[in-house]
């Protein structure tokens, strides 16, 4: 523990001691007091993450490993638990624990009055405690600890207001999809270690990379991380439980559901990058899941009417982004969006839960419209990052999405799946992007207030402890993405930071940059994509002051997107239909078959019958003698065998 | 020390009965904390070999090594609160059913620590008897079917054991019944002799397990025992029929396991997903309990018939966690029904407002139940998985299925218990409930967070099962020289 890089281990026990704090004294912590202990919790562990970061960057071996206890060694097979910290693991923690501690800051202000104060900070410590251990964690039992720990407490945050039957059924809906991914994730583990003989993962990854390439094996274990990645990060087909999610407080929404918990599967796949490279079949299937969802997602989006959907569906599909980026081979690139979408996608939902709050737990676009005049910052932060999630240039989203499209195009790792449609569904989706959350500042925002007079005259900007956490993530929103600027005119920070720690030096994954003049156009036709989603949007809602989209709006088609394009409707009718009809098939067995008539089958075999009716009659002294006659018929044969020999 | 594991139960058990009016209680709990502090020290004891039939070979041998010294602690650790839910929730005949608390206790111990075949069946049959008496005198109204369907399922597979046992020294020729003599001279038989004795002991052992399709029993016992969950407690550390597979049936008759190894792992994969289903559509709390319960017992069996090491290791691990989860689970299901007098399910709801602190301890042994890592049951459930795994990746996700149908019930379970609108209030944790229950947690967490000590020493005993008595240890670094994972009969 001399070395500075390694105290941040000490991160995951701070948010765990703020959440016993919160929820073992919880009658105690009134407000502020629950807000502040657990702020400062997650506070301490953002400037650990800063300290490891700046002295890992300072020195040439960036991988320190810290023993913990062991867990169980069996059969040859050690669970040892450990940290790894590398600058993978700490630019996640940074962000987790940065962005973190803002949205704690803001919930002080925003959950005053809740009479749950004390549990709610108690559960958003927990679950940064479990997000930094799966961050941390240098083998896959433990990530699995932080894994389930994040969906424990995510389940936990999505059902917060319980007494309503609707927030419980969501969180119900988020644990058991997630529990579909994590079955994913368990048999991915029991593969890898039939294959290899250990979870820790550096020595997976080295032993991956020892395989023949594109081995079956190695696409069975990639196929099953991707089940358990989709699952947390909702992509097809597991994507369902996220738009839900959103009965959850606004501060979780942001957290939970948006910047970090969402993103585990991104860094997973990043974590196990080795595997992925070995695999072409994987990847592909990876990266394709990644741009359906992402289409899907942002179909979605267009036609939601409540203002934490939309966020909740471009969440869903800025993830596909992500999944196509480490599909094709692009790491650090994944990880990269990673970054900037937690800072404008935080900043988007605390903007909604600054709007939520003003207008007395309104959440229907259809009746908001001119808040940007009475609650300026919360306006104008919303307004940024709107502009830098639809790739408007020189702000932070734009930067990582341009490299997603580059590498979707150029990547050579997917060569004959298909990278050209992967590319041109990519760029469909930015100009998506951009319309529908230009129609969602501007439902918001501008224009003129839709609801009752009343509530509009009621409306002010929301407290200091709300607003600078919305100026902090703006102006990240801004500045994120110069971290990792296009290489190829530009120093690019990041990429030398990260591929270290996800490709461990093991394989290299080829990227030959294409001519000058072909990236140049390719960053155009990204900027001319956002372009047109915005013009889009200006011309729909302000041009025509939204009169195409109310003859739309009505429509089937406009429904059918609205329900999620029908993917909800489909598993009721399919999975939980089924599932349930064949519990209650195994109910209905269980009780008439397997019951009676085992004993029916014996009670018909004549002897056996009547010795039942025996034991029946006498109960314990039958078995007294039931016993005492086995004993004699042992003592006699063991007589026998005696005179025999 | 390893007879003191078994004479303090039975003496307090013994005292408890006779002991007046309210002091009783305190001699049971006492008793209970006591046999538990010396279980603490069983890892350390030394074996116990008593002439007892000599004529017949038969010795009251104990062995405190391998998985028993974890499985009695873990028993004595469930006992406590049991104990003290007994004492304080049982109105009539208190003295009764607190010394067959104890006795049976005694009883397991003995179970768990015998090393003599001979040893190990009078204490699988002596347990029966408090566990008998227990549902027959407080059991509920429909006590005497379910009494009867439990002696008949019972009694036929031990009587088929009984058989085999006799059967296994006769014809191995070894000159008693202790283990360390047994089990080289059994090991020796031909596949297809080992196979029909296996099926004898698997005849007992499947039913108390229970497996698919004879577990019936199991429901009924739950079902209709005491409602303080107290009997149900001492059912659930009861089910040792995985410990009869893991100590005795495996490791004298690898080439039988081998024969049956594909109907069992079936089996048991069957109970996994059965169990979990059927759990998923109950409307009675404690007919839910029993199904999740059976479903742990599907996990634990294809943990043991993988007849990989880390598959009987992890299936013995869960065995000792469930006896906390679950053994927990029916300790609450006592609260809930002191505070309703009833266990169906649409009697209750939004309780977490009136009873916040209940809700809690209910979610943290409901997420142990469901194998969430870091709590109890999960260490056991993934390596009793990632074993099976090895021998049939399909029959592993048959069971891994009830990996998702434990996050339907027991996410469920929660809500209909304690979310939505609370129609009518209870009062949250009293003293002694709080009392009652900090063991449990303790031991959930103690099993999900460091389970290492625990699994070592059941390491032991697994590799016994899998390469014998006689292959020593393996020096450190020895590993290396065979594949790890290696599956019983590994020559295959």
């Amino acid at each position: 523990m001399n070395d500075p890089a390694a105290w941040v281990a000490l991160a995951p026990l701070l948010a765990l001691a703020g959440a016993l704090i919160n929820g073992l004294a919880g009658r105690a912590m009134r407000a502020p007091r629950a807000g502040i202990v657990a702020t400062a919790a997650v506070g301490a562990g953002f400037v650990l993450s800063l300290i490891a970061l700046l002295a890992l960057a300072g020195r040439d071996d960036r991988s320190v490993s810290v023993a913990l206890w062991p867990y169980a060694s069996v059969g040859g097979l050690d669970l040892s638990f450990g940290f790894l910290i590398d600058p993978l693991s700490v630019l996640m923690l940074t962000v987790v624990t940065g962005v973190g501690t803002l949205i704690h800051l803001f919930s002080i202000g925003y959950m005053r009055g809740d009479d749950g104060h004390a549990r709610y900070f108690a559960l958003l410590n927990l679950f940064v405690a479990a997000m930094t251990v799966l961050l941390l964690a240098d083998g896959f039992v433990l990530l699995f600890v932080g894994w389930e720990g994040v969906g424990v407490a995510s389940y936990l945050l999505i059902g917060f207001w319980y007494r309503t039957r609707a927030n419980a059924d969501a969180a119900r809906k988020a644990f058991v999809m997630n529990r579909i991914g994590d079955a994913g994730f368990l048999m991915a583990m029991f593969l890898t270690a039939g294959a290899f003989g250990t979870l820790h993962i550096a020595s997976v990854n080295e032993a991956a990379v020892g395989m023949a390439f594109g081995s079956a094996t190695l696409g069975a274990i990639g196929v099953l991380l991707l089940i358990a990645a989709a699952g947390k990060s909702a992509q097809l087909p597991l994507q369902t439980w996220l738009p839900d999610a959103m009965a959850g407080p606004t501060p979780v929404s942001a957290l939970i559901h948006a910047a970090t918990m969402v993103t585990a599967g991104v860094y997973l796949i990043a974590r196990t990058a080795p595997i992925f490279a070995m695999t072409p079949f994987a990847s592909a299937v990876v990266a394709w899941i990644g741009a359906a969802t992402a289409l899907v997602a942002a179909i979605a989006a267009i036609a939601q009417t409540d203002v934490k959907k939309v966020l909740a569906y471009s969440t869903v599909s800025q993830l596909g982004f992500m999944f196509v980026a480490v599909g094709v081979g692009a790491y650090w690139v994944a990880i990269f969006h990673v970054f900037t979408h937690a800072f404008f996608k935080a900043a988007l939902f605390l903007g909604a839960g600054s709007v939520i709050h003003a207008l007395g737990g309104e959440q229907d676009l259809r009746r908001m419209g001119g808040l940007g005049a009475k609650m300026p910052i919360t306006g104008l932060t919303a307004l940024i990052a709107t502009l830098a999630i639809a790739g408007v240039p020189l702000l932070s989203g734009f930067f990582s999405k341009d490299a997603i499209l580059l590498h979707a195009l150029t990547s050579t790792h997917l060569d004959g799946y298909g990278t050209t449609g992967l590319y041109g569904v990519l760029l469909l989706v930015a100009v998506l992007t951009a319309f529908y959350m230009f129609r969602w500042y501007h439902r918001v925002f501008a224009g003129r207030f839709r609801g009752d007079a009343k509530t509009f005259a009621a409306v002010h900007e929301a407290p200091a402890t709300m607003t600078v956490p919305l100026v902090v993530l703006a102006a990240f929103s801004v500045g994120a993405g110069w971290l990792g600027l296009p290489a190829f005119a530009f120093p690019n920070v990041l990429q030398g930071w990260l591929e270290p720690a996800t490709l461990g030096g093991l394989v290299s994954m080829p990227f030959d940059h294409p001519a000058l003049w072909v990236e140049w156009l390719l960053l155009g036709v990204a900027v001319a994509a956002a372009g047109v989603g915005l013009g889009l949007g200006a011309w729909v809602y302000v041009a025509r002051d939204g009169a195409p989209a109310r003859r739309f709006g009505d429509g089937a088609v406009a429904a059918f997107a609205r329900g999620g394009l029908g993917f909800d409707a489909a598993y009721r009718a399919l999975f939980v239909g089924g599932a349930q009809g064949a519990a209650d098939g195994v109910a209905v067995l269980d009780r008439d078959l397997v019951d009676r008539g085992l004993l029916g089958a014996g009670t018909a075999l004549g002897t056996f019958g009547r010795a039942a009716a025996a034991i029946q009659t006498g109960r314990v002294r039958t078995y007294a003698a039931t016993m005492f006659a086995a004993l004699v018929i042992l003592l006699l044969l063991l007589a026998w065998t005696g005179a025999r020999t | 020390m390893t007879l003191a594991a078994l004479l303090i139960p039975l003496v307090g058990g013994v005292l408890a009965w006779a002991t007046p009016g309210r002091a009783r209680g305190a001699v049971a709990v006492l008793a209970a904390v006591a046999a538990f502090v010396a279980a603490l020290f069983l890892p350390t004891a030394a074996p116990v070999d008593v002439a007892w039939l000599p004529a017949f070979g038969a010795g009251l041998r104990l062995d405190p090594s391998g998985a028993s010294s974890v499985l009695v602690l873990a028993a004595a650790l469930a006992m406590i609160p049991t104990v003290l839910t007994a004492a304080v929730r049982v109105r009539e005949r208190t003295g009764t059913f607190l010394g067959l608390l104890l006795i049976m206790q005694a009883m397991l111990a003995g179970l768990f620590l015998a090393s003599d075949l001979l040893a190990f069946y009078v204490f699988w049959e002596a347990a029966l008897i408090p566990s008998l008496v227990l549902l027959g005198v407080f059991g509920g109204e429909r006590r005497r079917g379910a009494v009867t369907k439990y002696l008949i399922y019972a009694v036929s597979g031990s009587f088929l054991m009984l058989v085999s046992i006799i059967a296994v020294r006769v014809l191995s020729g070894a000159e008693s019944f202790a283990f360390h003599e047994l089990a080289p001279a059994a090991r020796e038989l031909d596949a297809v002799t080992q196979g029909w004795l296996f099926a004898g002991f698997a005849a007992a052992f499947v039913v108390k397990l229970p497996l698919f399709p004879l577990h019936s029993w199991l429901i009924d016992f739950h079902r209709e025992n005491h409602p303080s969950g107290a009997a149900d407690v001492a059912g659930t550390l009861y089910k040792v029929g995985g410990f009869g597979f893991f100590a005795w049936a495996i490791p004298l008759l690898p080439d039988g396991a081998l024969v049956l190894q594909p109907y069992l792992l079936t089996a048991a994969a069957v109970t996994a997903l059965w169990g979990a289903l059927a759990a998923t559509r109950q409307e009675d709390l404690k007919s839910l309990l029993a199904y999740a319960s059976l479903s742990h017992m599907g996990l634990i069996g294809v943990g043991l018939f993988s007849l990989t090491e880390i598959g009987l290791a992890g299936a013995m691990l869960l065995l000792a966690a469930q006896m906390l989860s679950t053994g927990g689970m029916f300790l609450l299901s006592g609260m809930m029904h002191a505070r309703r007098g009833s266990f169906a399910l649409d009697r209750f709801g939004g309780l977490a407002r009136s009873a916040p602190a209940l809700a809690a301890v209910s979610l943290f042994v409901i997420f142990a139940a469901i194998g969430v890592p870091g709590l109890s049951n999960f260490p056991g459930e993934f390596l009793a998985l990632l074993g099976a795994a090895q021998a049939s990746v399909f029959l592993a996700a048959v069971a891994l299925a009830s990996v998702i149908a434990a996050g339907v019930y027991g996410v469920n379970l929660y809500q209909r218990l304690y979310q939505g609108r609370q129609v009518e209030g209870t009062h949250d944790l009293r003293a002694v409930e709080v009392a009652i229950l900090a063991p449990i947690v303790a031991g959930v967490l103690w099993f999900g967070l460091a389970p290492a000590n625990a699994a070592d020493r059941i390491d032991d005993g697994a590799r016994v099962a899998v390469h014998g008595p006689d292959r020593p240890v393996p020096a450190e670094g020895g590993a290396a020289s065979e594949p790890p994972l290696a599956t019983a009969g590994g020559e295959r």
